[in-house]
């Protein structure tokens, strides 16, 4: 254990350099999907028919496809067609284009488990359809979504380790290359696994913080 | 005219709800559209805010036609109050009531809430002001989505079945602040069977059966000497509660 330690301390500054490229690419990511998710879920529930039928296939698509092969049909598969990303930025389009047909999904339920009289009411009061979205909905489906979405959150932040495919240097692979140098795999991967759930649990907590934070009696 | 209600149709599917309505309210004055569940009453009243449209009719508010183009700054003519009370869940009371003067009627910030307050006072709710709806009774929620209406001072409410989803010992309290309205010349439109607040603050009773409106006249007449006789069997039951 004591080896592992000495081990861990030697290699974690050069795993931590990782963490802020794991982070960035996560939070961009989810930003992504948070607004375009927002679009998605409006699409599908207040669309005409073309607007809900295109957004169906998103979701369809990107539910329906491993993330990998998205970000190989990014990274790799667009250069053909002439439009070349570097991986970092790949990487942010493909979780981010991935995980807004989730988040549209989780929305689009929370928002239909807001009773129908909220919006009748905003509409009595005379708000249009979008303000009454904006103003009564909105608030309260974000509320409700928060558990599944920090789910959400979590998951994508660990997903964010498959960059590691597409060269993005990022904590695991970081921690791949000093077990090819130390032929340490054991000891490199339950340090990365260490820092993936001290990020997560933080996470987690923060999270759990805001969903307290905002909680409604009634809500 | 404050209102004007012109030959409205209103059908689902095969069954046809509302076969020609037509009625008129002066400013100030109070109405109670009574008659057996069933009978259109609830869908009258919203189509009259084109909740529901109307398949057929047109409605006057203040001489000016509501469409569908106008709809929502008609709205804020005619304000409604609903049932199920449908407050605001995520809201404190006081923002209920201040988030229609801040979003849909310019109010700033200060105003809307100084507004909302007033309102509140006037429905004696002031001291629930920081409340959430689901901390209030159903009584106190009432008083707070009349209070909503009235903070949009809209020309004309209409109160849907207002005191049905509450238990009796709080339909007083609702009623109480609807005699208090009336008597301060607030024009108001109401569906309910609250016989005391019909007979107290009504200036007439509308009474509906089967889509249509088959008696209308003061209280004293409709309650006294109800000329039709669906009238006076349908008053019987409400007022004495059994079949008779």
């Amino acid at each position: 254990m004591s080896a592992w330690f000495d081990f861990a301390i030697e290699h974690l500054p050069y795993v931590l350099l990782g963490v802020p490229t794991t982070l960035g690419l996560w939070v961009s990511a989810m930003t992504i999907g948070a607004m375009l998710g927002l679009v998605l879920a409006w699409a599908r529930i207040y669309g005409n028919r073309p607007i809900y039928v295109i957004a169906t296939i998103y979701v369809e698509i990107f539910r329906g496809t491993p993330m990998l092969v998205q970000m190989f049909f990014i990274y790799l598969g667009l250069p053909e067609i002439g439009i070349v990303f570097d991986p970092l930025t790949a990487a942010v389009i493909a979780i981010g284009l991935n995980t807004a047909a989730y988040q549209a999904e989780y929305l689009r339920g929370a928002v239909r488990s807001v009773p129908m009289g909220q919006m009748t009411a905003a509409r009595a009061l005379g708000m249009g359809k979008f303000q009454g979205f904006v103003n009564i909905i909105l608030p309260q489906a974000l509320r409700r979504v928060i558990p599944q979405w920090s789910n959400e959150a979590i998951l994508e932040l660990k997903y964010t380790s498959i960059a590691y495919a597409i060269g993005v240097t990022e904590i695991t692979a970081r921690a791949e290359k000093i077990g090819y140098e130390t032929f340490q795999f054991f000891e490199v991967f339950l340090l990365i696994a260490a820092i993936y759930v001290v990020m997560t649990s933080i996470v987690a907590q923060l999270l759990l913080l805001l969903e307290k934070k905002v909680s409604v009696p009634g809500l | 005219m404050l209102l004007r209600v012109e030959n409205i149709h209103k059908s689902y599917g095969a069954a046809e709800i509302l076969k020609g309505v037509s009625f008129d309210m002066a400013p100030g004055q109070s109405k109670v559209i009574m008659g057996p569940s069933g009978t259109g009453k609830s869908t009258l009243l919203r189509c009259i805010n084109h909740l529901t449209p109307p398949d057929k009719g047109r409605i006057f508010v203040d001489g000016e036609e509501l469409t569908a183009k106008n709809l929502n700054t008609m709205r804020q003519k005619v304000a409604f109050v609903f049932q199920d009370f449908n407050l605001f869940t995520h809201l404190r009371t006081v923002e209920n009531v201040a988030i229609g003067p801040r979003k849909l009627r310019g109010f700033g910030k200060k105003a809307a809430l100084d507004l909302a307050y007033k309102e509140l006072e006037r429905v004696g709710l002031s001291d629930r002001a920081d409340a959430y709806p689901a901390e209030l009774s159903g009584g106190q929620q009432q008083r707070a989505s009349i209070a909503r209406a009235l903070a949009m001072e809209p020309k004309l409410i209409l109160f849907d079945e207002p005191t049905s989803a509450l238990d009796p010992e709080l339909t007083g309290e609702v009623v109480s602040v609807m005699n208090k309205l009336a008597s301060e010349g607030m024009t108001m439109l109401v569906v309910s069977h609250e016989i005391g607040f019909a007979r107290k603050a009504a200036d007439e009773i509308i009474f509906m059966e089967g889509g249509k409106i088959i008696e209308q006249g003061p209280p004293s007449q409709i309650f006294n000497a109800p000329q039709q006789d669906r009238t006076r069997a349908f008053l019987n039951v409400i007022e004495h509660g059994d079949d008779a």
